[in-house]
């Protein structure tokens, strides 16, 4: 999984690419985590290059959507879904609880 | 060896409500009328076709599981399930002398509250073994039966094998081996093998860590098991809503499973809030999930447990 970060104005772009599995969840975890450390609230999770993604990687975008929402009045958006990874989010329910965008542009857009 | 279900639902017993039971009939007689059935000769063939959740019951008894293996009779938990599974064993045995080995995972009611109603308990000719790990385990039986709660005390038909949590021992010719899950107040899993046959049975369990080395420990337990039955009381948003309850889901569980390399996964210990359509429907998009992660080798297949779920392996 490799990780690389954009930031436009209180919004963190975060691109995503690889498979967001059991192997690779923690790594994305551990990285937005260090961010809400140091009292970012607002991030985009660009997945427009993640193949795959499993329990493991849903998790993590559920468990810190719903902690930036309510400790840190913030969110994490996701966007630019490929259509086999959309629709895991789709299956597992998790597109109903969390926002999800066609691009990063949008999203971060709908921040402001 | 030879697995039946005789309680899969969690938390506590869920019979078939009346109101259910109308909505069912009303979309049967719908589809009825769509199929243009105009003789009692097509009732079979109509009745082969419906949709799951409406020819068939999941149940609402709690947790309980027969295992036959060579001449061994093994009872995983003993939840209301067990009270039928007594009537059928004393029917079987036509008088003769019943030996039952009933492996409890934990105390909590859905898992013993069926042990008053054991009816070969009655019997002082039946041979009753009752293990589990949690502590105190003699004291906590008897106190489900102290006379504040039941009028009959735990029957002295019932040998109790306190156990430790992390046990290896043989029934026969089973090996069975003890591990320790995640659940408020602690749950065990068994594995259970004869020949080169293997059941594991893993049920009250949540998975907060998902990550590869953190669910070492419980995918080698479950390591090239035949059998996995796992709980999946909730679904995946609803699992991590309610944090800290001790169970588990179906996604968590085909990934635990492709990693373990288990070959049949059984979904149990339902969520009592949920009806028979909701429940198939789970396991549907579940199915679809496999798909999504299905590599050339992978062979599992996934399974709802219901009352009555006979598998032989």
């Amino acid at each position: 999984m490799n990780i690389t970060e954009n930031v436009q104005g209180n919004v963190h772009q975060v691109y995503l690419e690889g498979r967001f599995d059991a192997d690779t969840a923690d790594k994305v975890e551990e990285f937005i985590r260090k961010k809400i450390k140091k009292k970012i609230s607002h991030f985009v999770l660009d997945m427009e290059n993640v193949s795959f993604i499993a329990s493991a990687g849903l998790r993590v975008v559920i468990v810190l959507a719903k902690e930036l929402r309510g400790e840190h009045k913030g969110d994490l958006y996701v966007a630019a879904l490929q259509p086999s990874v959309y629709r895991v989010f789709e299956i597992s329910g998790l597109n109903n609880v969390l926002s999800i965008f066609d691009d990063t542009e949008t999203a971060t857009q709908s921040f402001n | 060896m030879n697995i039946r279900f005789w309680g899969v639902r969690g938390s506590i017993a869920s019979p078939l409500t009346n109101a259910e039971l109308t909505a069912r009939i009303e979309e049967l007689l719908q589809l009825g009328v769509k199929s243009g059935l105009t003789c009692e000769s097509q009732i079979p063939s109509f009745i082969k076709g419906l949709p799951r959740h409406i020819r068939q019951i999941i149940g609402g008894d709690t947790s309980c599981v027969e295992v036959r293996a060579g001449n061994k009779l093994l009872i995983l938990d003993a939840g209301t399930g067990i009270r039928l599974l007594g009537l059928d064993l004393v029917r079987m045995s036509m008088g003769n002398p019943i030996n039952a080995h009933i492996l409890l995972t934990h105390t909590h009611w859905d898992h013993i509250s069926g042990l008053p109603f054991f009816v070969p308990a009655f019997n002082p000719n039946n041979k009753l073994t009752i293990y589990g790990a949690s502590s105190g385990l003699k004291k906590r039986l008897e106190g489900q039966q102290a006379p504040e709660y039941f009028p009959v005390p735990l029957l002295s038909t019932f040998k109790i094998v306190q156990l430790n949590g992390q046990d290896q021992f043989q029934i026969g010719d089973l090996q069975i081996r003890t591990f320790r899950l995640n659940h408020p107040g602690d749950s065990y899993a068994y594995r259970i093998t004869h020949g080169n046959k293997t059941i594991v049975y893993a049920t009250d369990s949540e998975y907060k860590e998902l990550s590869v080395k953190a669910l070492k420990p419980f995918t080698d337990f479950f390591h090239n098991a035949d059998i996995l039955i796992y709980d999946a009381q909730f679904t995946l948003l609803e699992n991590i809503e309610k944090e800290d309850w001790g169970h588990s889901n179906m996604f968590y569980g085909i990934d635990m499973a492709l990693q373990a390399n288990v070959k049949k996964l059984i979904f149990t210990h339902h969520e009592p809030a949920y009806d028979d359509k909701k429940l198939w429907e789970i396991l549907h998009l579940a199915n679809e999930y496999l798909d999504i992660c299905r590599q050339p080798d992978t062979h599992l297949k996934i399974y709802l447990a219901f009352e009555g779920l006979n598998m032989t392996i």
